[in-house]
């Protein structure tokens, strides 16, 4: 039989090779870039157990358990994710594997969408874990599978790192069947798996020797792969999509593809070091494998020729290539510059979060931001957001912030606002925290955005999803919630009646305490509104944009036949009908249609 | 086949992801080789979105080079606009010129460009079409990008049989005849 040959992205490829592996258990956080790797195997593989967990360090704890139990098992979430979940980590990679076990982190060179661009393959060495780093959707899959088979042979937790264009890109996979396995169970000596004293000390050598066997190992791992040019003049070591990257340059130079960046085939490198005049490294983000080689004493450059940050497009490596004297003319022009009018991300039609944020405009207080799609009220046009750090972050610093201006006389009503999602990600413990010496003049509000899902990776859920769709399993009640930890002034509102929620939010505001509100509409683009669209009747319409202030995507002043004026209008086909509009303008002018 | 490198520009919610999915396997059936981006960020509507297709013997890159575009599919015409400094010259342009204003025109800040069509006329081979109004005409503007499709697909050498199993394969059900028809429409254009 021929085998089936289909085009998978990254992530889809990595879901496929979990299923090809015998994988068991996989769990996740929904994060930008690695989204998908959950999302396929729900959509296309029976077999596998799958959860997005509530935050990163559970899902890594989940997919511990399994690997426990002696089932392949994989964790997957964006860069920042494992800082949530670096704590299990740090200590799990101390113990026996049993069942082989892959994290896939996906980074984000460029940070196309991320808040901040740490090299993960950082953590991946601190951790004592070997690293694989593919170049495509077929090393996608491939890795995956040697990740877990490596991972059960030399005892050592695997890390797949993946950057964000490869989990978006599509190329051809080759489909395998899946390995059918059972599992051992966990009857392990306790001495392997409760890390603490004195079962750690030994655990320190297994490490720093499991991770010298896989070295010994890289030296003929296939994965690494020598490609002799003509010219013996520079030797490229690199890996990853930058490979395919510098491969379209078309070059006759000869190339170190490294498939496993850590631990490196040192020895190898060294020989190969002798044959070549120079030694240049390629990679993305931080000299990782060059400073590996130049702590081995192997002389090499790199990032004196390639930036630190962002992407390595073709054309960059090309620039670099250049100036490092390795070729002597330039391929590849400069695009035409283009100038014209830049486009923001906005909330959706009918998203809930704007009529919170107009309020919050007109409210002109400050505003502690945190991570959804929420953090669009940074931008323009809103700016109604004056930090946002991390998942869960409003909460605490809300309250610093709160403490220490008080304590020097310069109090200020202040706002924290965070979604449902990052509230049970991470928030919680900044809420509990709250009610250590609540102190008479703290006025502090936090509005948690109950919008039932994690909007801003494409609608996963989240613990609270059970109330706004029937068949997801979570439905923790928000209010009774935070009734029980203690706070006793909370407010429920409808954010789709305007007025109503204007008046409890400035209110909420005012009360020189902490008062928690809670918003009760669902996210526009999960949960549908399907409502009859709005219009404008020229004839009331006083031009004065309230509407158009909403910053909702149909709504844009225009030209009427015999109006002098300007007049605002809407776009029936984006509209969804929420209302919103119709609720500012102070004269009546929009009107629902039949 | 000699490659073909095709950018796609648009709006997110606009359906973008499922074109590029759609032309990498009609490329995969015909026997290509083929690699493609997909936008890279949040799942919000209303920022600006665009991917890629390169089409050919063998592809190393996902990535289109500098001005080596051959085709630039507008799925609105102010983010085909953006991205035709990537195009080589005399290359396809084929635009939905149904406009989506971005927040800075919205709020009045600045205009939306009125000369568009004329700009990009003046170095590449520009194709413009009102599809979503035409797709509205078949049954619902959701086949809009379809028709964009069926107007390039006589640029690249992929069969029809090919295109219409690729259709059919990545389109819900109860859209496959509409689908069909705004690509007919498009290719017969």
């Amino acid at each position: 039989m021929k085998t089936k040959e289909v085009v998978l992205t990254g992530n889809q490829a990595i879901a496929r090779g979990f299923y090809e592996a015998g994988g068991l258990v996989a769990a996740s956080y929904p994060g930008s870039p690695t989204v998908d790797i959950m999302e396929s195997i729900k959509r296309n593989y029976d077999e596998i157990y799958s959860e997005f967990s509530t935050n990163e360090k559970v899902a890594l704890e989940v997919a511990i358990g399994a690997s426990f139990a002696g089932a392949r098992a994989m964790a997957s979430m964006k860069h920042v994710g494992v800082n949530i979940a670096a704590d299990p980590l740090m200590t799990f990679t101390q113990t026996k594997i049993n069942g082989g076990f892959l994290l896939v982190t996906g980074d984000d060179p460029g940070m196309s969408s991320s808040q901040n661009e740490q090299d993960n393959r950082i953590i991946g060495k601190f951790a004592n874990m070997a690293i694989l780093d593919p170049s495509n959707s077929q090393e996608a899959k491939d890795f995956t599978k040697i990740a877990f088979s490596l991972s059960e042979e030399y005892s050592t937790p695997f890390m797949l790192r993946i950057t964000s264009r490869l989990c978006h890109s599509r190329s051809k996979v080759k489909l395998e069947k899946r390995e059918e396995r059972d599992i051992t169970g966990f009857n392990g000596d306790l001495s392997d798996y409760c890390m603490v004293p004195p079962n750690t000390y030994k655990k320190q050598y297994v490490m720093k020797d499991r991770i010298e066997k896989l070295k010994q190992a890289a030296e003929n791992m296939d994965i690494n792969i020598l490609e002799e040019g003509n010219n013996k003049d520079v030797l490229i070591i690199t890996s990853g999509l930058v490979y395919n990257n510098l491969k379209e340059l078309g070059l006759d130079i000869s190339i170190y593809k490294l498939g496993m960046v850590y631990p490196l085939p040192i020895e190898k490198i060294k020989q190969l070091a002798k044959e070549y005049s120079k030694v240049i490294v390629i990679e993305e983000m931080m000299p990782f494998i060059e400073n590996e080689l130049k702590i081995n004493g192997i002389d090499c450059e790199g990032k004196k020729y390639f930036s630190f940050t962002g992407e390595l497009s073709t054309e960059d490596i090309e620039k670099g290539l250049f100036s490092a004297g390795v070729i002597d003319k330039l391929k590849y022009k400069e695009n035409d510059e283009v100038k014209t009018v830049q486009r923001l991300p906005m909330f959706c039609s009918g998203c809930p979060h704007r009529p919170v944020f107009d309020i919050l405009k007109k409210s002109r207080k400050k505003v502690i931001g945190d991570i959804g799609c929420y953090s669009l009220a940074a931008l323009y046009p809103l700016e109604v957001l004056d930090t946002i750090i991390s998942m869960g972050a409003s909460i605490g610093i809300l309250k610093g912030m709160t403490k220490a201006l008080n304590m020097k006389d310069k109090g200020e009503p202040l706002v924290a606002v965070i979604g449902d999602g990052t509230f049970f990600h991470s928030g919680m413990p900044g809420m509990v925290n709250m009610l250590h010496q609540m102190e008479d003049g703290e006025n502090m509000t936090i509005i948690i955005l109950n919008n039932g899902t994690t909007a801003m990776t494409g609608g996963q859920h989240t613990a609270s999803s059970g109330s706004y769709a029937e068949e997801d399993d979570m439905n923790v009640n928000m209010v009774k919630l935070i009734n029980s930890m203690g706070f006793d002034r909370v407010k429920v509102v409808d954010q789709f009646k305007y007025k109503e929620a204007k008046n409890i939010i400035n209110e909420e505001i005012k009360y020189p305490g902490l008062s928690i509100v809670i918003t009760t509409r669902p996210c526009a683009l999960k949960f549908k509104i399907k409502e009859t669209h709005f219009y404008v009747d020229p004839k009331i319409c006083i031009g004065c944009r309230s509407c158009v202030k909403t910053n909702c995507p149909p709504i844009l002043m225009k030209e009427y036949e015999g109006f002098d004026k300007l007049k605002s209008s809407i776009n029936s086909d984006m509209c969804v009908g929420c209302s919103v509009c119709a609720q500012v303008c102070p004269v009546g002018a929009i009107k629902r249609s039949e | 086949m000699i490659n073909k490198n095709i950018i796609l520009a648009g709006v997110g919610g606009q359906g973008l992801v499922l074109t590029t999915k759609l032309i990498c396997e009609a490329a995969l059936k015909a026997g290509y080789d083929v690699k493609s981006n997909d936008v890279i960020g949040l799942a919000q509507r209303g920022g600006r979105v665009w991917g890629s297709v390169r089409i050919g013997k063998k592809v190393y890159s996902p990535n289109i080079p500098p001005k080596s575009g051959d085709i630039l599919l507008a799925l609105e015409p102010l983010e085909g606009l953006r991205w035709s400094g990537i195009l080589k010259e005399k290359a396809k342009v084929i635009i939905n010129i149904s406009k989506i204003p971005p927040a800075h025109v919205m709020a009045e800040k600045e205009k939306y460009p009125g000369d568009i069509e004329e700009r990009l006329s003046k170095k590449y081979d520009v194709i413009t079409i009102n599809a979503t109004d035409e797709g509205k005409l078949l049954g619902t503007p959701k086949v809009a990008n379809t028709i964009l499709v069926g107007i390039m697909a006589k640029y690249l050498d992929i069969p029809m049989d090919i295109w219409e199993e690729a259709i059919k394969e990545n389109v819900p059900s109860k859209y496959i005849d509409t689908n069909m028809k705004a690509f007919k429409k498009g290719y017969d254009m």
